[in-house]
């Protein structure tokens, strides 16, 4: 058991360095130079040696690589390009609570309603239910969140002009409040946000169980007298869950990259759409920040 | 996607497939079927089966249909319509208010007319040629990017799944780190990084140049980039399936080398498997593209593509919807048909389905 740990371990500090290096890497490589961009109009040969060496992109790449991980280790991403004086941290601060917000309660969406969703879906196969439920969850995980997205944007602007409502199309309220106007705005985002998690783990959690109720402790389950209840809840339930585990690690990947679409299209200002203006802005310290920085938390 | 589509499927389809089961042995007579099924060889099979799913039909016609607006609606489109005035350009033909990339100012935010079939933009571009072309740059980043995932894929997945060795510690090492980048992230990276100077180095080529989806290469690199490493594992896991059979065996037994081996008798073992993992793919990829154009790092404004269209008309969705609405129902209907169309191929070429 120690030794898998440690090998787990191992695993686990190894992709976390694949990563740093090639979120570094690539900003090594970059074929715009930072330093240019920085100085625009003022460019100087002697200015420009100068600033290359205070920012240390003189030094040979393992050195900047070494100093670009022990930084990342105390938390510290650098300084902006484009904002010239704001440290990276200060720049992401603003996003983090926005970010965290709508996160967690995609996950928790996706968790306590899909999960459920899959398990009722397997009881009840064949019948309505599941083909009803099975088709909508096949649909939300085969479409990406955008789509989804517009088509429920275009439905809230349907019933705002039918029903005389003024429901916000995009924004994000204060994060961690909830006024009815802050709900009104948060309500269809983590919705959508949680949709494609929603449907994968309904789809997954069916699977497995229908597999578990086939086996043939559940037969004996239900040969000794159990209710049905005690044989679903208590027998089968427990066994069908632990596929489900494993692979909510592998559903934050799902998370990250929905929340980029989500933030994009519903204008929330978290990580992820500062993400999107670092990349534009070619802003590298800052890409390579957010990058990293899922993979930290 | 894999399994749990699968159990789905399986349970739906249970019904039909059970009553031609019964059926048979009702027929009168015995020696007929016997004489007709030696001649179907096990594509011909497959082929009868998908064309009675209905709805890998409907998919593969929506797709077809999809295809053909791309490669010929175009032309045909810039030959349909009168001469009609222009805010610049005089009194102008189709050739050129039918074209993807004219703008007419006075004429913006149009619902479909006779003139523009599905409307105009906020700049008063036709909206119909931009559907074209969105497609059109869709289907190529998914074709170019699909030759590059099975390739590399196949190649790699097989050399690990057959030799096994450092080649298998490698791939294991190297899609764990694929799966611990979310793959979307990693594609911005490169884009964001190398994107703009792609944009200046290949200004010059006329395919990628002008339009300003000089960035299609990176992100069509990008994208493969990322997906190759699933489709290695994946061609590694069925190699190591097909490697344990008797055929295999047999072989060794006759004499055959490693290279006939692969050639001869792993690769058309996979070819199948392949076509329907490349089919599921394509969707992924599609909507890769799409969302890195909306996103903004794709292709740039006088192109089009469909992420694009997305993104130009997102801030008009309170007072035109239809704009937003046409590219994205195209987009969602590509998607779907690959993933479903994916999912019925999967099932016709499944050597263990219980009917015909």
């Amino acid at each position: 058991m120690l030794q898998f740990l440690v090998k787990r371990l191992a695993g686990g500090v190894f992709v976390l360095l694949g990563v740093s290096f090639i979120t570094f890497i690539i900003g090594y490589f970059t074929p715009v130079d930072p330093i240019r961009q920085l100085m625009g109009q003022h460019y100087t040969y002697v200015g420009w040696l100068q600033l290359r060496h205070a920012y240390g992109l003189d030094l040979p790449w393992y050195q900047q690589y070494y100093n670009f991980l022990f930084h990342c280790v105390k938390l510290d991403f650098g300084t902006s390009i484009h904002y010239q004086n704001r440290s990276v941290g200060d720049i992401l601060k603003d996003g983090v609570p926005i970010s965290t917000e709508l996160t967690s309660w995609g996950l928790l969406l996706t968790l306590l309603l899909g999960i459920p969703a899959g398990i009722l879906s397997a009881v009840k196969a064949n019948t309505w239910i599941d083909t009803t439920n099975m088709t909508v969850a096949l649909l939300l995980y085969a479409l990406p969140g955008f789509i989804i997205a517009v088509f429920a944007q275009v439905m809230i602007v349907w019933c705002n002009v039918q029903f005389g409502l003024n429901w916000p199309v995009a924004n994000w309220g204060t994060p961690w409040h909830y006024a009815l106007s802050d709900i009104q705005a948060k309500l269809v985002p983590v919705l959508i946000y949680g949709a494609a998690g929603y449907a994968y783990f309904a789809r997954l959690a069916r699977t497995s169980m229908l597999e578990v109720l086939d086996q043939d402790y559940v037969r004996s389950a239900r040969a000794k007298g159990l209710s049905e209840r005690a044989v679903i809840y208590k027998h089968a339930l427990r066994n069908a869950l632990v596929p489900l585990i494993t692979s909510i690690g592998l559903s934050v990947g799902l998370l990250i990259v929905g929340a980029l679409f989500i933030e994009r299209m519903f204008n929330i200002q978290g990580i992820a759409h500062i993400a999107i203006d670092a990349v534009s802005q070619g802003d590298f310290p800052v890409i390579q920040a957010t990058a990293l920085s899922p993979r930290l938390a | 996607m894999g399994t749990s589509g699968r159990g789905f499927e399986r349970v739906s389809r249970g019904s039909v497939t059970s009553t031609v089961v019964r059926k048979a042995p009702d027929e009168p007579e015995p020696p007929l079927p016997e004489d007709t099924r030696p001649h179907l060889s096990p594509l011909q099979i497959s082929l009868r089966y998908l064309w009675h799913d209905r709805r890998a039909l409907i998919c593969g016609g929506i797709l077809l249909f999809l295809v053909a607006l791309a490669l010929i609606g175009p032309p045909i489109y810039q030959h349909i319509g009168g001469i009609s005035p222009s805010d610049l350009s005089g009194s102008i033909g189709p050739g050129l208010y039918h074209q993807y990339y004219h703008e007419e100012l006075s004429r913006q935010d149009e619902l479909p007319s006779a003139q523009y079939w599905l409307g105009t933009d906020s700049v008063g571009r036709d909206i119909l040629a931009r559907l074209m072309q969105g497609l059109l740059i869709s289907l190529t980043v998914a074709v170019v990017v699909e030759i590059v995932d099975v390739g590399l894929g196949l190649l790699v997945g097989i050399l690990a799944g057959y030799y096994g060795g450092w080649i298998d510690q490698l791939l294991a090492r190297f899609t764990d780190l694929m799966f611990a980048f979310p793959s979307l992230l990693f594609v911005m990276l490169l884009v964001g990084v190398f994107g703009s100077s792609a944009a200046t180095f290949f200004n010059k080529v006329p395919l990628f140049g002008d339009p300003g989806n000089a960035r299609l290469l990176v992100v069509s690199v990008a994208l493969a980039f990322t997906s190759w490493p699933m489709m290695a594992r994946y061609v590694r896991g069925q190699t190591l399936q097909i490697k344990e059979q008797q055929f295999i065996e047999a072989a060794h037994a006759c004499g055959t080398g490693d290279l006939g081996m692969i050639v001869r008798h792993v690769i058309p073992h996979l070819l199948s498997i392949l076509l329907v993992a490349a089919a599921l793919d394509i969707s992924g990829t599609i909507i890769g593209e799409a969302g890195i154009s909306l996103l903004g790092f794709g292709v740039t404004d006088p192109g089009s593509s469909l992420g694009l269209m997305i993104a130009d008309a997102l801030d008009l969705t309170a007072t035109h919807p239809w704009e937003v609405l046409v590219p994205t129902v195209v987009l969602a209907a590509i998607v779907l048909s690959f993933s479903f169309l994916g999912d019925s191929l999967r099932d016709a070429l499944d050597p263990k389905r219980n009917n015909c």
